[in-house]
Parts: C-alpha cells; structure tokens; sequence
C-alpha cells in the first residue's frame, strides 16, 4: 500500500512536471540587459557611456605608467580607477627627470600591456545600435551621442597609436562565432590609424553640441583632442623619420609615418587648435595674485580654462591620493611622499641665483630668500624652501656646516667624507641647539623625504585641514584638456609651419598670466620649454620627448640634480648648493622605446599582429 | 559489510596509485645553440653586457627569445626545444643584419654569424704613469659611408675581467668620457688618433680596462678594444 503511493506521488509530480514544461521561455532574461533596455533611454545610455568615459586612456593622477617596479601594491597598472589607489608617486615624471622618485631609472619603455579592444567593442556596438532607436530618442539625439561615441573611439585609437604605431582598426563589433581566420586581423599602417584618429575627432565635432557636462564631451573637446593627436602624428613624421629603430614593422608601415606627411598634420593641429579660439579661455580670476592664480587654476571648479576634466568621488570609491602622496608626513594626515621635482626642472626657467660671481655660494638670511625673483608660474608649481602649506613651512635643509669656505663646485666635488657638514638621520638630532636637518628633508634614510629640496605643488589642494588630507581622500579633478595645452599645441605647430607671429602672440598669453617676462621674438626651442614650463607634472613631457624623438639624448645616462640647502652656523646664513639628487639614480632612453612591444598575449592569441615593433 | 568496504578502499587504492604513473612524454629543452659572432675585418666582435643578442623565434610559435652575446663574441644556450628556428644577430654596433637564416637546432647545433662592425679599434695602448693611465687607439671604419654618427668614447674600468657597459667604476669610466658627435666620414686622420685618460686610481689595486666607441645607431651600442689588465703600484 505504501508503495502504491509513492508511485502515485511520483506520477503527479512527473505529470505536473510535463504539463507546465510546455510553456515557451519567452520570458526576456531579467539578469541581462539587451539593447532596448540600454539604448531606448537617455538613463541607459548614461550608464553605458560611464563605463566608457571611465576606462578612458586619461593619464590622471592615478595613471601608472609601467608594470615595472612593483608600481602597482596599491592595485593594478595603467589606468586604475579602484578604491584603493595610492601609489601616484610612481609617476611618468619621475622617470624622465622631471621628478627623481621609486623608479629606478627610466622604467617605464615597456609599458603595461595596454589594450582596450573590450571598450572600442562596447563603442562599436553603441555605434552600431544608436541609430536603430531614432524613434525614441530623436534623431538629434541620436547624432550627439554619436558624434560622442566617434569621440570615446578616437581617444581610445589616440590612446593605442601613440604607444603602438599602427594597430588594427576595429570599427564594427566582431561576431564571435565568426571562424577564426576573420577575427585574426592584421594591424593596419601607423599612418592610416592616426587618420582615421582625425576622422573619428572630425565627426566629433560635426555631430556632438557646443556645451556639455563636467567630465563629458562636446565638440570643441574633440577639437581639443585632436590638435593634440595631430601634433603627435607630425611629429612621428618629421622626427621618427630621422631618428628610428630599423625593421620590419617600420619598412611595412606600422612603425613611422613618411616625412612628407608632416605639413598636413602640423596644419590639422593648428586648424583643431584655432577652432576654441575664443570659447575657452585661461583661467585669470586673480591677475594681482599671480602665484594664488596659477595654483587655483588646477583647484577651481568652473574656471574657463578647462574644456575636459575627469572627476573623482569618495562615495564611488574614486577618489585619488595626490594630497597625501606629493607632501611629506608633516604635512598630511597618513601616508608618504616619494617622488621629488629635480634641479633641472626648476633651470628650465632659468639658472637660480645660488652662486656669487667668484664661485662661493650666496649667503641668504632666510632660507625662503630663495624665491625672490622667480617667476609666479615656478613658485606655484613646485614647493621651495620657506614655502607655506597648512600653517607649516617647507624648511630643506640637508645639514649644517660648522663653518663654510671655498666655492661651490669645489666643495661639491669633494669625496662626502671628507666634507665639513653635519648631516643626520633623523630630525630631531641637534647641532648646539639648532636642529640639523628639517622636518621636510633632504634626507637618504627613507624615501618620505625630499632627496631633491623640492615638493611638488601643482594640483596640491591647500584648503584641506591636515587632518583631512589622508590617502584615497582628494577629489579635485584631473585637468586632461586645458586651453593653455591647446594654446602651446597651436604654438607649436604654428612656428613647425614657419607661423611665428601666431605662435608669439599665443606664447605671451601664457606668459603673461604665468608672471613671466614677454617674449619679443620666438623659436622652436622657446616654445617646446614654454611647454614643459606650463605643463611640468602633467604627463605630458614623457610623449613630449617621445614625439619630438629627443628622448634618447636628453635621457642618455642621464643623472639629475637637487638644491640642497645648507645653515652655516658661525655666519646664521644659508647656502643653496647644486648637487646630484640624493636616489643618484642614472636614466637611458632605449631608442626601441619610442614605440611599446605589442602585449606578448595578444600576440599569442593574434599572431597576425606581427610583425612587432622594432627591437621587439 | 566490512568486506564491501575493503573492496572500495582496495580498488580506491589501485586508482590512486595507477593515476599517478602517467609519464611526461614531451621532451625537455635539450638541444643547443652556440657560436661566434665574427667581424668581417678578422676575428670575434667584441661585445658587452646588455645589447648584443641573437634574436630568435620558433617556427610556428610567436614569442622571439633572445641569447646574449658574452664579452668575447661567443654566444651558447643548452636548453633549448628541439625544432626549426629563424635566427639573426642584432642589438651591436655593427651594420645591420635584416635577413634571419632559418637553423634547424639540435644538440650541439654550432653556427657563426658574420658581421661587419661600425668601427674597428687599433693599435690599442695603455701606459700608466703614477696612477694615472693613458689609453691611446686609433679607429677605423670598414665601410665609412653611411655610417651612424659616433657619439663619444669613453674607458671602462673595472676589478674583474667582466667590463664593459654596465660593468664598470662609473667614477673612473663614465665620468672620463670624451664627447665627439661627429661622423666617422668628416673626421681627420689626426681626429681618428683618440686618447684617453684615467686620473686617480687607486695605488695597490688591479684594474681591468678597454675602451669603447659609441654610435649613435638603433641601439646607442659600442665597438669595444681588447681588455687589459693593470696593476697599479702601491
């Protein structure tokens, strides 16, 4: 009996089981999002967009250049955005001698592997879908967000081609199922990526409207972009076709572009630069306070300089470490500093006057004497002896000499034992009451003091209270376009095209709201410093050397220097000698490097993607 | 019952066992690869530390790898896959080889490599007085026209027998560097007599010392002298 109804039971459930089988899963999946859900709505299409305006190739405050060196404890590499990232001392200034800091050298020629094919993906299918949803979202609508998305897709080719030359060109989603032999592509020639780069920026500003919201693009961004993109393919052009690494991948074009097309690129820079004349302007809120100006300009929100800037939130876990990481301990609530403006930098605007006609070094009463003269642009830029931050004064110094006799560059060449100064390892020890070394450095026992007798400033947030400024807590937002950089773009191709009337009148400009003297006449030279001036720590000078193909001279064994300033304890003065920073660390340019090695798994899974890149 | 069980645990045993007889049978990297780089002006090319290599890449897989060449111009590597590679020497300062050849590795595959050098350096002399040393040379190019622009020179010092790039005092060697930025065409005869010296060694000590030339080719790479050993009195 007991049997006959567990059969029973068995049946109906077997039953019921078939019955309610015969409904048809015609149920759309709640748990992925199809297109419709996506691109019918302007929310959707927001959120689809985030992603994509996130994993941008911006080279933010975060950005880590190279998976070399450990770079990346706090996360990964390249372009992070986690809750977590702290390590912005492993900066692209740090291994070119703008800054001396952890890399051991120039360490970050290979890169990190960068290959965003997933986003260029999810572009191409947004390109692909938007015009199926006219209906819904007009067709004026439609175009804008178009003409955003050729935008996103140059800014990741931009991206690419300035690290790899020629890379394939992927303008309609792959279909996976497709056989192999289609989905192996072959990289196109470095000349046909940068003009497809200048297209897509092309159809930017045609398509997207004149204004925009903070962090997203309208037209004259794309412009913007553009006059930067073109001045890097003219001169991949012009330079890369004299100072090269021979090979296959350069005989076939995917390495260098011929010098004959150097004039039309130099032109499209200076046309795309042209074309925000007169919409953005530099940021001059207050012309009587240079120095104040200069540094609100990275800290003001809504100043008119910015055309594109990247925002960071610490309820979305987003927030950087600039504060924490650029000042030193005393200054801030938690963490390090490591990375430190060198010398040579600072000489850039010209030699500090730190030495007396006969060789001896000048004698200041007062450390912060040092920055008498100097160009309003320089002192906000980087933190001098006798600077201010918090309440707290930046006071360098390296050690104290009892007595000090003889010249400068005697007493630096000296064997450091057999030199007279008092230097020690911590900064509480006391030279007859006067304390040897300052809260702030130089000092070699760690790496969280300066070992050059500078701080970094630019973007240093000095409205914070110290207790506030800890790691992960810094939200002003990275600059990536800024009127001054298409206006030195524009500069620059103006006097590469033989325009130097144009490239005067901007240059001054920028010197004139910088605090420095004007120019009467101008020259390559004064414009390519103009910009390492204007742009210092802003990750541009590591492309800038690349492009102009000077980065194998200016980094050849190349050691930078330090000021390190000194008491003299018999006269109360101080001295400011020129000495090889304190990491003495030697950097050399490996010329292959001006091109990235293709990712060796890319290869693997494409082996159509050689040949490599010279040297490779 | 405790029959089953021993039965399980039995046959349990038997598949343990058996599942861990299963042998590699794919070959280790046991074949070689060794030889010469030989300069066409006569003898080994002198090389050092970092660039000279000799590039090569499987055929059929993707990722090239490298051999260093050693100090002498010798290059060898003992674990190596057995197959088919296509091989060229590149990284030196010599005139560029665009064409690998295809060797077919197995133990104790042996190939020279032929190659013309930038410069060749002659009549190398040392002679020490006190401490310092004065090296003299004179170089020469096999084929002038053409060539990359010769940066500087500069000695290299150092306490062992491993001296070049990389491998030297940087106080006696770098810092002694002559600058020249000059093309090898444009120069005198005077001009191609170079001398160069090495104040301050220090007394009682040995040094090992050979000078380089350094283009400015793909690689910045130098045509390196001879090593000599010198003494140094106390």
């Amino acid at each position: 009996m007991k049997s006959i109804k567990k059969i029973i039971i068995a049946i109906s459930i077997v039953a019921g089981g078939v019955v309610t089988s015969c409904q048809k899963l015609n149920v759309p999946p709640k748990n992925i999002f199809t297109s419709d859900v996506i691109f019918n709505s302007q929310a959707g299409i927001q959120s689809f967009l985030a992603t994509l305006y996130q994993d941008l190739p911006i080279e933010d405050f975060k950005y880590l250049p190279s998976s070399a060196d450990g770079s990346g404890s706090g996360g990964g590499y390249g372009f992070v955005h986690g809750g977590n990232d702290w390590t912005e001392f492993y900066n692209e200034a740090g291994a070119i001698g703008e800054e001396v800091g952890p890399w051991s050298g120039f360490d970050i020629g290979g890169g990190f592997g960068f290959w965003p094919y997933g986003d260029i993906r999810n572009v191409n299918i947004m390109i692909a879908e938007l015009p199926k949803h006219a209906t819904q979202l007009t067709q004026a609508g439609v175009d804008a967000i178009l003409g955003e998305a050729h935008f996103l897709r140059a800014y990741y080719y931009f991206g690419l081609a300035k690290r790899y030359g020629g890379v394939p060109i992927i303008t309609v989603p792959q279909d996976p199922g497709a056989p192999l032999a289609t989905l192996q592509v072959h990289r196109d020639k470095e000349q046909a990526v940068w003009d497809f780069i200048s297209s897509e920026l092309d159809l930017g500003y045609k398509m997207m409207p004149a204004t925009s919201d903070a962090g997203r693009a309208n037209k004259y961004v794309a412009a913007a972009l553009k006059s930067r993109a073109m001045l890097y393919a003219a001169c991949v052009a012009k330079y890369g076709s004299t100072n090269y690494v021979d090979g296959v991948a350069r005989s076939s074009g995917f390495a260098g572009i011929p010098a004959s097309a150097a004039a039309a690129y130099f032109q499209a820079a200076y046309d795309a630069a042209k074309l925000l004349d007169g919409v953005y302007s530099l940021y001059n809120a207050t012309p009587g306070d240079k120095v104040q100006n200069y540094v609100d300009l990275f800290l003001k929100p809504n100043s008119p300089e910015n055309i594109f800037i990247k925002q960071y939130s610490k309820a979305n876990n987003t927030a950087h470490s600039w504060d924490a990481t650029m000042s030193p301990r005393y200054f801030t609530a938690d963490a390090l500093s490591r990375s430190y403006p060198t010398l040579d930098l600072v000489q850039v605007w010209g030699n500090l006057q730190v030495t007396n006609s006969d060789g001896t070094p000048k004698r200041f009463d007062n450390r912060a004497d040092i920055q008498q003269g100097l160009e309003p642009r320089l002192l906000a830029t980087i933190y001098f002896p006798g600077a201010t931050l918090r309440g707290l004064t930046f006071d360098m110094q390296r050690g104290i000499y009892p007595s000090f006799s003889g010249t400068a560059a005697a007493e630096v060449a000296k064997q450091p034992n057999s030199r007279s100064y008092i230097l020690s390892g911590d900064t509480k020890t006391l030279y007859q009451g006067k304390q040897v070394i300052g809260f702030t450095g130089p000092w070699t026992g760690g790496d969280e003091l300066t070992r050059t007798g500078f701080y970094v400033r630019k973007y240093v947030d000095y409205t914070r209270l110290q207790a506030t400024v800890g790691l992960n807590s810094s939200v002003q937002p990275w600059i990536d376009l800024r009127y001054a950089e298409v206006l030195l773009n524009r500069a620059e191709a103006a006097v590469e095209l033989g325009n130097t009337g144009d490239a005067l009148t901007v240059i001054n400009q920028i010197r004139d709201r910088a605090g420095a003297t004007l120019y009467g006449s101008i020259d390559l030279t004064k414009v390519r410093n103009e910009r390492r001036m204007e742009l210092a720590f802003e990750n541009q000078y590591y492309w800038d050397l690349k492009r102009w193909r000077t980065a194998d001279v200016v980094l050849d064994k190349a050691h930078f220097k330090g000021l390190m300033p000194y008491y003299i304890f018999n006269e109360d003065k101080y001295i400011f000698l020129s000495e090889p920073e304190l990491f003495n660390r030697e950097y050399t340019f490996p010329k292959q490097n001006y091109y990235e090695p293709i990712p060796g798994g890319e290869i693997s899974k494409n082996p159509n993607l050689l040949p490599n890149n010279p040297g490779y | 019952m405790k029959t089953l069980i021993s039965i399980i645990l039995a046959g349990m045993a038997i598949l343990a066992i058996s599942a861990c007889t299963k042998t590699d049978n794919y070959d280790g990297p046991n074949a070689s690869f060794q030889g010469n780089l030989v300069a066409s002006t006569g003898g080994n090319l002198l090389t050092s530390g970092g660039s000279t290599q000799i590039w090569m890449q499987q055929i059929g897989w993707t990722v090239p790898q490298t051999i260093p060449s050693k100090f002498d111009g010798t290059f060898e590597d003992t674990k190596l896959f057995k197959g088919g590679y296509k091989v060229v020497p590149t990284g030196g300062a010599f005139w560029p080889v665009y064409d690998t050849i295809t060797v077919n590795i197995n133990n104790g595959t042996k190939h020279d490599f032929v190659v013309t050098p930038y410069i060749v350096i002659k009549n190398f002399t040392s002679t020490l007085t006190g401490t310092t040393l004065t090296l003299k040379f004179d170089i020469d190019a096999p084929v002038p026209a053409g060539m990359p622009t010769i940066k500087d020179i500069q000695p290299y010092v150092n306490t062992t027998r491993l001296v070049g790039t990389g491998a030297s005092i940087r106080d006696f060697s770098d810092v002694n560097a002559v600058t020249i930025n000059k093309d090898f065409i444009d120069m005198t005869p005077a001009e191609k007599s170079m001398t160069l010296t090495v104040p301050n060694l220090l007394p009682g000590r040995t040094f090992f010392v050979r000078v380089g030339v350094r283009l400015s080719d793909s690689f910045n790479s130098s045509n390196f002298s001879e090593i000599v050993q010198v003494n140094i009195p106390k």
